[in-house]
């Protein structure tokens, strides 16, 4: 059973689980999160997490999960994929370091975005709020966009293809979202890292990669040779019209 | 080694224990090859790699070698050569002279016969006592020279010898004609109260004896040419381990601390080499231990500090709750979080650097673009100055590092020298240039490439900033630089202050691979 991300700021405060093994960190985290105008609920490991997301699908479905990657039992990357399975939650993961090896396994499990320890409360908060924003209004833009086998529908928030339901994270949704806007057009990694990360200049270029690479296994009959997403060597990434 | 001054602990350079854990043990800024901390991810090296890399000491060593070979060779064949030839023409002189002056005597004794008779021809008498030829007869008869032939003239007889000969006694001499040396015989004949002179021309013997003694020169200069390529061939066979001793220092010293010395070809240097590898293995162990060290503690390190960062960020929310003792002690409390933030950073920057576990990203981007979002992320206002053709030059550099170095340039210039005062972007070539100046006391000459080190501070930095930088900006950019191909350095800005310029190799994309 799929949930829809939520898109409510402001009418309730949203719901973030916090997933964290270290007491301290969990304490001090929940303390900024909360200050921040987020409900917190904690975590300790992995198997509280999903146990903990699984009662609240039922009653007050979270908003959104930051997940730290070292977690006694079973670590931040499996607690991740087994995410994914029943939800497309935004997922924010909390990585020791900055090395290729834990963002884009990070990414790959189906996280949407990173902190690296130790992060500023505020960075996190950034992150969290450009995760959580209001998808863009469409302002008129039409109602259904089709692409071969697959068809987008911006407001309504679904993509098909052959005519089936597919479930992607709100971040992969606003990738393609984002590049089916601008369909023939070339758009390069920062120019994608901003519009659907809101990061600036310096974003992570990886994020994108990985998102690419997500994607097309979504939407594509065969993610090893696109016809939708393609990209552009040396500039960046465009959906074909 | 440690124990030889017991009683002198503070004498200088005597007691090597003291260890700076923050220098690597064989760096040197100086230009020779710094200590380079390469993961121990490569493949072992089984031999020291043969890259033809000649130490001017080595050389000196290998030519003295050769040298002292050719000189041997020189004094024992010009030794053997000489007393070849000098005894050769002694025996062979002495061994002509006697039998000549047996052939002089014996002649001497035929006419002594033949004269107790009346002679009617002197000359015809002579000619026929000369028995082979080659010489030339004289007697002298009571007053009268009679010539056997009339080539020499009786006056080439030395007068010496001739009164020696006419006062009864037989002598002999070597005389000069002509370039050529004769020998001269004189023998008195009693009987016919006579003197019978014979001159020998002794030519051949010079000739031959000239032709020995060349040959013989010739000889040595082989043998003395013989002996420096033998000298040579045999001071590079002796020498190779030492140069391969040589190269496999180096190559450690480069970084590729798996390299040893394989000893199964040098027997007689077992010990260099079983030496040798257990200094690579202690070294190896050793900085291997430091760059484990240092990122366990700084890994450690990460989780109070989040705490700390979370914790200050929620008193500081509440702030204006607080007494005003309590929010001045907050402040505090935030800013040296924040420096400490800042120094575990750096720390984890640099020993990343260290442990090569970095990666280089290949981002496309404009130079201009760059620049400018560098330089805007660090919040310092300062001019750029880049042409606009330079600025739209596009180039694939990992965008991340590229903007630790300004930052860090830019914070440096801040912390130490008043701030930046411009910031210089230009493209030569295959390489972009980018310089930060500013008017601040300036880096002397002796020490331009000792700040470049880790903790290390000028001398004029004094007070000023003393707590705001954590003393690895620039080392921080060194190894930036170092790691996108390029290289920075220091110099004098005009009258005053520094201008710091950090050169980078242009990569475009046509030469990189695609993303994804």
């Amino acid at each position: 059973m799929l949930i829809p991300p939520c898109e409510k700021i402001g009418a309730m405060a949203s719901r973030i689980l916090l997933v964290e093994d270290d007491e301290r960190i969990r304490t001090s985290m929940r303390l900024s999160l909360e200050d921040e105008g987020y409900e917190v609920e904690e975590a300790e490991s992995g198997e509280d997490a999903l146990e903990a997301h699984a009662r609240a699908l039922v009653a007050q479905p979270f908003d959104l999960l930051v997940v730290d990657i070292m977690l006694p039992g079973m670590d931040g990357f499996d607690c991740c994929r087994e995410l994914r399975k029943v939800s497309t939650v935004p997922i924010i993961m909390v990585t020791a370091r900055t090395d290729t090896h834990d963002v884009v396994a990070g990414l790959e499990a189906g996280a949407d975005d990173y902190v690296t320890k130790p992060f500023e409360p505020k960075e996190l908060a950034a992150r969290i709020r450009a995760l959580l924003r209001r998808a863009r209004t469409t302002d008129g833009g039409p109602v259904s966009l089709t692409f071969g086998d697959l068809e987008i529908m911006p407001e309504a928030g679904v993509v098909k293809r052959d005519g089936e339901e597919v479930h992607l994270t709100r971040t992969e949704f606003l990738l393609l979202c984002e590049l089916a806007a601008n369909t023939g057009k070339v758009l390069s990694r920062e120019q994608l890292l901003e519009r659907v990360w809101s990061y600036d200049y310096f974003g992570d270029g990886r994020l994108v990669d990985v998102h690419v690479r997500r994607l097309r296994t979504k939407v594509e009959r065969d993610p090893s040779d696109p016809r939708h997403v393609l990209t552009v060597r040396g500039l960046g990434y465009k959906l074909a019209p | 080694m440690l124990d030889e001054h017991p009683e002198e602990p503070g004498r200088p350079g005597g007691d090597e224990r003291h260890e700076d854990p923050e220098e690597p043990v064989l760096e040197d800024a100086g230009g020779a090859p710094a200590l380079r901390l390469a993961p121990p991810l490569r493949p072992r090296a089984p031999k020291a790699s043969r890259r033809s890399l000649r130490p001017r000491r080595h050389l000196g060593l290998r030519a003295r070698v050769t040298t002292a070979f050719a000189l041997g060779a020189l004094v024992l064949s010009g030794a053997l050569a000489s007393i070849t030839y000098f005894s050769v023409r002694n025996s062979v002189v002495n061994q002509q002279e006697v039998s000549l002056r047996q052939e002089a005597l014996g002649s001497a004794v035929l006419l002594s016969g033949r004269l107790q008779h009346p002679v009617p021809d002197y000359d015809q008498l002579l000619a026929s006592v000369d028995p082979a030829g080659g010489s030339q007869s004289f007697l002298y008869k009571q007053n009268d020279w009679f010539l056997s032939s009339p080539t020499l003239l009786p006056d080439v007889l030395p007068r010496a010898l001739r009164a020696a000969v006419f006062d009864g006694r037989p002598a002999e001499q070597i005389i000069d004609l002509g370039g050529t040396p004769h020998l001269v015989v004189g023998v008195p004949v009693k009987s016919a109260k006579s003197e019978y002179f014979e001159v020998f021309d002794l030519g051949n013997i010079s000739r031959t004896l000239h032709v020995l003694l060349v040959s013989l020169i010739l000889a040595a200069v082989v043998t003395t040419l013989g002996g420096a390529v033998l000298g040579s061939w045999g001071a590079s066979r002796a020498l190779r381990p030492l140069h391969e001793a040589a190269q496999a220092a180096l190559a450690i010293a480069g970084g590729r601390l798996d390299t040893r010395l394989e000893s199964e070809d040098y027997a007689d240097l077992a010990v260099l080499t079983s030496a040798f590898n257990r200094m690579a293995d202690r070294l190896q162990e050793r900085i291997e231990r430091e760059v484990r060290f240092t990122s366990d503690v700084n890994h450690e390190l990460r989780s109070p500090l989040t705490t700390l960062a979370a914790s200050l960020s929620v008193l500081e929310g509440r702030r204006d709750e607080l007494p005003e003792r309590s929010q001045r002690a907050l402040d505090l409390l935030g800013a040296e979080v924040r420096r400490f933030r800042r120094l575990v950073d750096d720390l984890l920057e640099i020993s990343r650097l260290d442990a090569g576990l970095g990666e280089v990203s290949r981002d496309e981007v404009a130079l201009g673009s760059l620049v400018q979002h560098s330089v805007e992320a660090t919040g310092i206002h300062v001019l750029v100055d880049i042409d606009e053709e330079d600025a739209s030059r596009r180039l694939v550099i990992d965008k991340v590092r590229f903007e630790r170095i300004v930052a860090n340039l830019l914070e440096n210039a801040r912390h130490y020298a008043g701030g930046a005062t411009r910031v210089a972007v230009s493209v030569a070539g295959a390489v972009a240039r980018f310089s930060v100046e500013d008017r601040g006391p300036g880096i002397p000459a002796a020490e331009r490439d000792r700040i470049f080190d880790r903790f290390s501070r000028g001398s004029s930095a004094k007070r000023r900033g003393a707590g705001e930088g954590t003393g690895l900006g620039l080392a921080i950019v060194s190894e930036h630089a170092r790691a996108l191909g390029g290289k920075v350095w220091v110099e004098q800005n005009g009258g005053r202050g520094a201008r710091f310029v950090v050169e980078l190799p242009i990569r475009t994309a046509e030469h990189e691979d695609s993303p994804a």
